[in-house]
């Protein structure tokens, strides 16, 4: 159950999701995943993809144009 | 006033219509409703590159340039259109209705950020892009409003081509992508 970050502050479409897919691929089932975003199209693909590999996902309003992405991997 | 943006902030139809992205449906829909009623409205369909190249005309005329010889503004039409100045040009109204509606729908949702620069790779492939992607649209007689969207809804074949072309391109470019910013 350990949790990791992943910081993609930043970073414009598709790189947050290229990255987010890539360091889920080395979470152990049941670790969660907290990746920062400000790029609101991250906010909607994210959680988008996560949701259709069946992971929980939880989108978290920081700051002005500032998320929280928290992903638990179920699979 | 705090209290009164609270309460706005919590309301359901500030969350459905301001706050919260529209569905990939809804916005291809409100994006059709409103093509057509640029096409109805000018009598040109919606592009938006175009424009940037008589803008680019136009800085170079304030810095004393002349592009009256240049193959690209050759024609009766690019004359008139730049003679008549950026205030009377349809297409350049469209592209500052997108910059403006764009940063008033930031405001309203409360997400307006100034973001960091994360590394010089960043601004070259940004800048490099630009021009590609500015060059490109010249060349291809439109960018993907111009060329694609309102070609394939004018039935028109080039828009086709163009989207095949364009899968190409991001087939590239998401290659290009992953080498350099993974």
């Amino acid at each position: 159950m350990a949790e990791y970050t992943l910081d993609c502050l930043g970073e414009a479409c598709p790189v947050p999701l290229m990255k987010t897919e890539k360091k889920m691929a080395e979470l152990e089932i049941g670790d969660v995943l907290v990746v920062s975003i400000d790029h609101s199209c991250a906010m909607k693909n994210i959680p988008d993809w996560a949701r259709k590999v069946g992971h929980n996902v939880e989108v978290e309003e920081v700051d002005d144009g500032e998320w929280e992405i928290v992903i638990e991997k179920l699979k | 006033m705090n209290e009164f943006f609270n309460k706005i902030a919590k309301n359901t139809y500030y969350k459905k219509l301001i706050k919260n992205p529209f569905t990939y449906v809804t916005g291809a829909v409100l994006l059709s409703v409103f093509q057509i009623a640029i096409f109805a409205s000018s009598g040109n369909p919606w592009g938006v590159t175009g424009a940037f190249a008589n803008w680019g005309a136009w800085i170079y005329e304030l810095f004393g340039g002349s592009v009256d010889k240049w193959y690209y503004f050759s024609d009766a039409a690019s004359q008139a259109t730049l003679e008549s100045g950026v205030l009377n040009n349809g297409a350049s109204l469209q592209d500052f209705g997108i910059i403006i509606g764009a940063f008033l729908a930031v405001l309203l949702a409360s997400q307006f950020k100034i973001k960091k620069i994360k590394s010089w790779r960043q601004v070259i492939a940004a800048v490099l892009g630009g021009l590609l992607m500015g060059y490109g649209a010249r060349l291809a007689g439109g960018c993907n409003i111009g060329a694609l969207f309102s070609g394939i809804s004018s039935l028109s074949l080039s828009g086709w081509v163009f989207a095949a072309a364009l899968f190409i391109g991001a087939f590239i470019g998401s290659k290009l992508l992953a080498k350099y910013f993974m």
